[in-house]
């Protein structure tokens, strides 16, 4: 608004040939510019020093040993040759990769249920809407102890509820078939009503003229969701996707759970590649081996993020 | 939008405001400088929080996982009770610093503060992450803070495990036995008497089966992974006549008692007999599990029995040696944590000064002061033979559990194990397998010894036994 108005204040002085109008512009355009760095310089430096700078690092670390008690050496490779030697790494790539599989489609479906659920108007629609993204305002790791709670084996409340219809000796956190899928679930519901709100938000973009001329010819529900909302809603689903195969890979949900709830365990069925790095890291004190690991993981977050714009065509959803 | 007569108003309108001396332009372009400025301003300040790592050789910081935890439990007040001493009586300071014990034992805390070089003066270490410290040359040699008297007082082979090339690196603080935990009414709610408290592996079994019930496991294991459920495991490594290194130093885990003792938790587990996943903060907490009726018996440590007189007074239990397999003999793991100080502090010798006043302490207030960990605000198996005969002298192992621990468990234990992180993990992963995934124990104690192998011939640290 201010630069309107003070573009249309300098259009009143502008002469015949636009000359002076143009040297005042690019007077105020240099100001401005200043003015719009010195606003975005905090944020460049914090990335620079707490991201580019970290990733640089990373990397130069992965080509030295280092016991995290300040002595290093170089071993040129020999962390990423060590990796093909590694049947650990195997094993926490894939629980990564089964983690992600599950966590960004069923995070997506029961965000989107959500959002759809509660979209339109009805009486306590915002004591529903509060309820559902209540776990979001949570820390990770109070939402851990309350489920260690209630999966308790045999005496939690999860166990008994399912001992009614003879599921009540499973063990959702000590048996290593079923603790990625307690944490899956954990996840998907502690993050479900973070991606309700980006879907209302999406949902709310769409024109109800759309939905109301489906329904004058005849299209039900599931029609209109198929041929209208989902299609109209593809940028919302865009991001959601991308951040949560972001989140999924990076462990931003499963870290905390897997640290309070399994410690990569039972028998290494929840160690995700952040866990592991972690562990190597700070357990182990294989800096240099982490760092190599963590490389890995970035290019495996790359190629999945990559192959997300290369199938949406770089995100462009209206150029067609 | 507005007209451009509308807008000029606006403008001026705005401008009025502001004026005199400050123009909108010039307060946004300040804002945008203070934004700038703030973080950078604040990324240069020197202030360092109260007990934080990397001293200035007058003020020690000492990071532990008891006190000031601010809950006035005893074992905090302990320790807030020893540096207030210290620091009444000596110019150098000593800051307590308290760390959670999940975030001490396997959090980041400690380790990127060494990493970082602002380790803590003085800290407290596990025998199963000594050599990590050890090997990292943090640990500061404390032979010279420590007289042969002192050395002397030191009983049997506690201060082994502390050696590193003839240097001193620890003062152990307390000896804890492992032991088998029962709940009497348990036992009498199930038809058996104290004389059924299993004296074998086979009884353990049946035994725990017949305890075992809807709302109650037989006996309660340490499940979660790591150094911690390593050394409640390795007696059971012990009693079948199993080990993980032999005297010259090569890797013998892949052995026919060690698959019996992996088989025995993997057993315990498949009967339904132990929970695949422990309440509270796992097998090591007994009011968290046995004192909550979660289970009828629990292999822990001596320090249990403080806790149950502290957390569940009226608690009916007693203990028991664990329990042996056909043919073995008895013994337990002593575990138990000492004082250490940074070798790379900015006052190391004022640092093993403090560990040794505190520690081996001989006049009567130090040894009052041990006899107080080991026997009033915890419970231990004392490390100084001085300490012992005051706790003997009051009465403290006359009668109950503590008796038990002294005259029963205790002389059959074994120092805990120092292995590195790249010995207990292979270890871990096999014990994992075995009693959680349900792997057959010759698999996988055939993948830890290849690891074991494979580590141990390139390994050039301090001495693993």
């Amino acid at each position: 608004m201010a630069i309107l108005v003070d573009r249309a204040l300098e259009d009143e002085d502008e002469d015949d040939t636009g000359r002076s109008w143009r040297g005042r512009v690019s007077a105020r355009q240099r100001r401005e510019t200043a003015v719009g760095w010195a606003f975005m310089l905090p944020d460049a430096i914090g990335l620079m020093i707490f991201v580019v700078l970290p990733i640089i690092v990373a990397l130069a670390v992965a080509f030295f040993s280092i016991d995290g008690f300040g002595q290093a050496r170089f071993v040129g490779l020999d962390n990423f040759v060590r990796m093909g030697s590694d049947p650990l790494l195997v094993n926490s790539l894939a629980v990564t990769l089964i983690y992600a599989g599950c966590y960004v489609p069923l995070v997506f479906v029961a965000g989107l249920a959500l959002a759809l659920l509660v979209q339109r108007p009805f009486p306590g629609i915002g004591i529903v809407r509060t309820l559902f993204f209540l776990p979001n305002v949570m820390s990770l790791v109070v939402i851990a102890i309350l489920w260690q709670f209630m999966l308790t084996d045999k005496t939690g409340f999860v166990p008994r509820g399912l001992s009614t219809v003879g599921l009540g000796d499973i063990s959702w956190l000590g048996n290593p078939t079923y603790a990625l899928a307690a944490i899956i679930m954990i996840s998907v519901w502690f993050q479900a009503g973070y991606q309700m709100l980006l879907f209302l938000g999406g949902l709310g973009d769409i024109p109800n003229e759309y939905h109301d001329a489906a329904k004058l010819d005849g299209a039900g529900w599931w029609q209109r969701l198929f041929w209208i909302t989902l299609p109209l809603l593809k940028p919302t689903s865009f991001f959601i996707a991308v951040t949560s195969i972001i989140g999924a890979v990076t462990g931003m949900q499963a870290f905390d759970l897997v640290f309070v709830l399994t410690k990569g365990g039972p028998a290494n069925s929840t160690m995700t590649m952040p866990f592991y790095i972690y562990q190597q890291a700070f357990s182990y004190n294989d800096y240099g081996y982490a760092a190599a690991l963590t490389t890995l993981l970035v290019g495996v977050l790359v190629l999945a993020v990559g192959v997300t714009f290369a199938a949406t065509k770089g995100a462009r959803f209206h150029a067609e | 939008m507005p007209s451009i007569e509308t807008a000029c108003e606006v403008r001026v309108s705005e401008n009025r405001i502001l004026r005199p001396g400050v123009s909108r332009r010039t307060l946004l372009q300040g804002l945008g400088l203070a934004t700038f400025a703030l973080p950078i301003l604040g990324a240069c300040s020197t202030g360092a929080p109260a007990g934080g790592g990397g001293g200035n050789g007058k003020k020690l910081s000492f990071w532990n996982f008891y006190g000031d935890s601010g809950n006035g439990e005893p074992q905090s007040e302990w320790f807030i009770k020893l540096v207030k001493d210290w620091n009444a009586n000596n110019d150098v300071q000593v800051d307590l610093r308290y760390i959670p014990n999940a975030d001490y034992m396997s959090g980041t805390t400690l380790q990127t503060a060494f990493t970082a070089g602002t380790g803590p003066d003085i800290f407290l270490v596990s025998p199963g992450d000594f050599l990590r410290y050890a090997n990292g040359g943090v640990l500061y040699d404390l032979s010279s803070a420590v007289n042969d008297a002192q050395i002397a007082d030191f009983s049997g082979s506690v201060l082994d495990t502390r050696m590193v090339d003839g240097k001193l690196l620890g003062l152990p603080m307390e000896v804890e036995p492992l032991a088998l935990y029962y709940s009497i009414d348990a036992f009498e709610k199930a038809g058996l008497s104290e004389g059924d408290v299993p004296q074998t592996w086979d009884q353990l079994l049946s035994v725990g089966e017949k305890l075992t019930t809807d709302k109650q496991f037989g006996l309660v294991l340490e499940t979660t992974p790591g150094y911690y459920q390593n050394f409640t495991w390795y007696p059971f490594m012990w009693m079948a006549g199993g080990e993980v290194v032999d005297p010259s130093g090569k890797a013998v885990f892949d052995s026919r008692a060690n698959h019996s003792a992996l088989q025995l938790w993997g057993d315990l587990t498949a009967a339904g007999v132990t929970p695949r996943k422990n309440q509270g903060t796992g097998g090591g907490d007994v009011p968290g599990n046995m004192g909550a009726g979660y289970c009828a018996m629990q292999q822990s440590g001596i320090w249990a029995v403080a806790e149950l007189d502290q957390k569940v007074p009226d608690y009916n239990y007693s203990v028991a040696p664990l329990p042996i397999p056909a043919g073995g003999k008895a013994s337990t793991d002593m575990g138990g944590w000492a004082f250490c100080a940074n070798a790379k502090g900015a006052n190391p010798e004022a640092a093993a000064k403090f560990v040794a006043w505190a520690i081996a302490g001989q006049d009567a207030d130090g040894i009052e002061r041990m006899r107080q960990w080991n026997s009033v605000v915890k419970t231990n198996v004392p490390t100084r033979t001085s300490v012992s005969e005051a706790v003997k002298s009051a009465g403290t192992w006359d009668s109950g559990p503590l008796k038990i621990f002294a005259e029963e468990i205790a002389p059959a234990g074994r120092p805990e194990p120092r292995f590195p992180p790249q010995v207990y993990q292979p270890i871990s992963d096999a014990l994992q397998a075995v009693q959680l995934g349900g792997t057959d124990a010759a698999t996988a104690a055939g993948t830890a010894q290849a690891a074991l192998e494979t580590f141990l011939a390139g390994y050039s640290g301090g001495a693993i036994i």
